[in-house]
């Protein structure tokens, strides 16, 4: 008797891991072409270009691939302009993404204390779109809404009497205007994001909130930014990721100029890559910006993982 | 402190009624436990008195003043909600203070009512703790002292206990009961569980599909349920309700297979339609005595507080009698049983009972 319960309870085990096998088994079969496009197009360029940053490797060169070692990383932190280029990408990441958080904050509180206003979502998809244009597309027409001789912004300049400014080749105005349209561009996904951290937090803590009768500095900081500060960061970080890469509005609206006043460290990449064909230096640059960039994510699975725990303790 | 009263409230999510036109007084300094299954309107009636719902339509009143359009801030009311709600990264001390602190308050009247309620809860120890370090059901004892340590006129809870597992729930039902018997505010306390609201309840207000069917003292409304429904969702197993077709109208007087007695109704014997009696009104035995009716056991199972509960057959006619002794019959056995006429209610066509 005791045998044949025994014997039932193996097959059923057995039949349990037969099946978690052939599950597994699948699961893998169907991750293999995902898997093979990402280490194609992915993995293998990324240890290909690593182990190109230590060569020197110019296409227009007749002179084959020769391995130099950290040279190309030396010349690049001792190239000024490349690092007034980096502190310049920074310098923009910066302001573009401290007033895109106060207006995406701003607009999104609007949004969501009026959650019953009439046209509400019609006004939504209205404001997202400046986020779905394609940025080239956004560059192009920010570049003729400032054109000095027929834009609509100077047609409006000097019909109030003010002097014709010519925005893009400023020296002065250059790197403002690049931060306005970038803003003008992004502070929607701020406050999608805002949305978004707002949507996080419990209605009943709210309602107890208000039941409570906190005043609203209270409510903010005992209610909503416990809540709401992880999603916020998230936006935060991923638009951080993506300024550091910007490069469309750049390339397009001022190709770096006036001089180098909006030369940005991807439009460099791009110039070393693809106008210079120095591939061993632009490598290296790669190199610097992949840490840059593996630093902010790690930056990010931090706050998500914290965002979980928070979760967890509640 | 406020009395509330409710005029022709009625509140509708597109189709659907939640509350449909209640007109009615929730007594001041005593607990009104609004009671009904899921989605029978008791939390929307609740919620729309605490000012986080708004009318379709009708009034609400605070003694004689019309608050319907006044914002939940300034109704003067504490709420405890079925999730706890704690204030986050902060010790269980200030989360108790928090609502005190804009209520312009001396601190030495803060942390004498702070100390007060803390003591009330049991939660005295915890003072210093963070939030977060508590199970649910303290953290529910805290929501419930800062509802309590603002001395609203009008506290309200909405099922505070639903969330907080098995073994916490009793000693917060324990809790809640010695601060109800504490305080001299109004108090509604909404519900789907009748033990609850048994234990807790000065009145209980029933709802069904957002209307209230009857509100009076948990005995009465157990023993005298003025309609069906309500003999059906209070108790456990609820009212056997004996239909027409076991019953026998003649004149001023029904008789029954259930009982041996005839019963003398008068006029009012024209509009019964269907008899109800509750499981422990069925006085079983093992012998038979004078005027008895036989039954037949046909299931036998063990009820809470050693309390048996039997099914009974009466010819094609089955009810449930709960007894607090062992009858010694088993199932298939026969047994004999006796039901006291007071014990017996008549409810007409529309299923109100007369």
């Amino acid at each position: 008797m005791t045998k044949k319960v025994l014997d039932f309870e193996s097959k059923i085990k057995e039949k349990k891991t037969s099946v978690a096998s052939t599950n597994k088994r699948m699961s893998w079969l169907l991750l293999t072409p995902v898997l093979i496009f990402f280490g194609l197009m992915n993995i293998l360029p990324t240890i290909w270009m690593l182990g190109l940053s230590f060569y020197d490797y110019t296409l227009t060169s007749s002179k084959g691939a020769t391995f130099i070692g950290v040279t190309n990383y030396m010349d690049f932190v001792k190239n000024e302009q490349l690092s007034q280029s980096v502190t310049r990408t920074f310098l923009f990441l910066l302001i573009a993404i401290i007033f895109q958080t106060l207006f995406g904050v701003l607009i999104g509180v609007l949004f969501w204390k009026n959650d019953k206003m009439p046209g509400r979502r019609f006004a939504l998809t209205l404001f997202f779109t400046p986020m779905v244009v394609t940025p080239i597309a956004t560059a192009l027409f920010w570049k003729l809404i400032l054109d000095p001789t027929f834009g609509v912004i100077n047609y409006f300049l000097t019909s109030l009497g003010l002097s014709k400014t010519d925005f893009l080749t400023d020296t002065n105005l250059a790197f403002p205007t690049l931060i306005v349209v970038d803003t003008w561009m992004w502070t929607p996904f701020m406050a999608l994001m805002t949305l978004a951290a707002l949507g996080s937090v419990p209605k009943a803590e709210l309602e107890a909130a208000s039941v409570d009768k906190l005043p609203i500095r209270r409510q903010i900081t005992t209610v909503i930014w416990p809540h709401a500060k992880f999603i916020l960061m998230l936006g935060i970080l991923l638009r951080s990721i993506d300024a550091f890469k910007t490069m469309d509005l750049t390339y397009i609206m001022t190709n770096g100029g006036p001089g180098d006043r909006t030369e940005l460290i991807a439009l460099s990449l791009y110039r070393f890559a693809f106008k210079s064909f120095k591939l061993g230096y632009s490598s290296a640059v790669s190199v610097f910006l992949l840490f840059v960039a593996i630093a902010l994510t790690a930056i990010y699975l931090y706050v998500l993982n914290a965002r979980k725990k928070a979760e967890e303790q509640s | 402190m406020y009395d509330i009263n409710l005029k022709s409230l009625t509140k509708s999510f597109g189709e659907l009624q939640a509350v449909n036109d209640i007109t009615f007084s929730i007594p001041k300094s005593s607990v009104t436990v609004l009671l009904g299954p899921s989605g029978c309107g008791k939390t929307t009636l609740m919620r729309m008195i605490a000012g986080l719902d708004t009318p379709t339509s009708g009034n609400i009143f605070f003694n004689d003043t019309d608050v319907t359009r006044v914002p939940t801030k300034r109704r003067n009311l504490g709420m405890v909600f079925q999730s706890p709600v704690i204030y986050k990264g902060t010790s269980v001390k200030h989360n108790l203070e928090l609502p005190l602190l804009s209520e312009k308050l001396s601190s030495s009247e803060i942390a004498k009512r702070v100390n007060d309620v803390a003591d009330l809860l049991g939660i005295s120890g915890d003072l210093n703790k963070m939030v977060e370090e508590l199970d649910n059901g303290t953290r529910q004892k805290i929501a419930v002292g800062r509802a309590v340590a603002r001395q609203p006129q009008i506290i309200l809870f909405d099922e505070p206990i639903t969330n907080i597992d098995i073994t916490a729930k009793l000693e917060l039902k324990r809790s809640l009961k010695e601060v109800f018997s504490r305080l001299s505010q109004t108090i509604v306390y909404v519900t789907h569980d009748q033990t609850e609201a048994m234990t807790l309840a000065d009145q209980i207000a029933l709802m069904q599909d957002g209307v209230i069917t009857q509100c009076a003292p948990p005995k009465e409304i157990y023993e005298k349920p003025n309609n069906q429904f309500a003999g059906w969702f209070l108790g456990n197993p609820g009212m056997n309700f004996i239909d027409e077709e076991h019953i026998n109208l003649s004149g001023t007087e029904i008789t029954s297979s259930l009982f041996i007695q005839t019963i003398e109704a008068g006029a009012k014997v024209s509009k019964v339609k269907t008899l109800g009696v509750r499981a422990e009104a069925i006085n079983v035995s093992s012998k038979q005595t004078p005027n008895s009716r036989e039954a037949r056991v046909i299931r036998k199972s063990l009820g809470i507080g050693g309390q048996y509960l039997l099914d009974l057959e009466y010819g094609s006619l089955k009810v449930k009698a709960r007894v607090t002794h062992q009858v010694g019959r088993d199932v298939g056995e026969s047994v004999w049983t006796v039901i006291d006429s007071n014990n017996i209610i008549m409810f007409d066509e529309n299923s109100v009972a007369i």
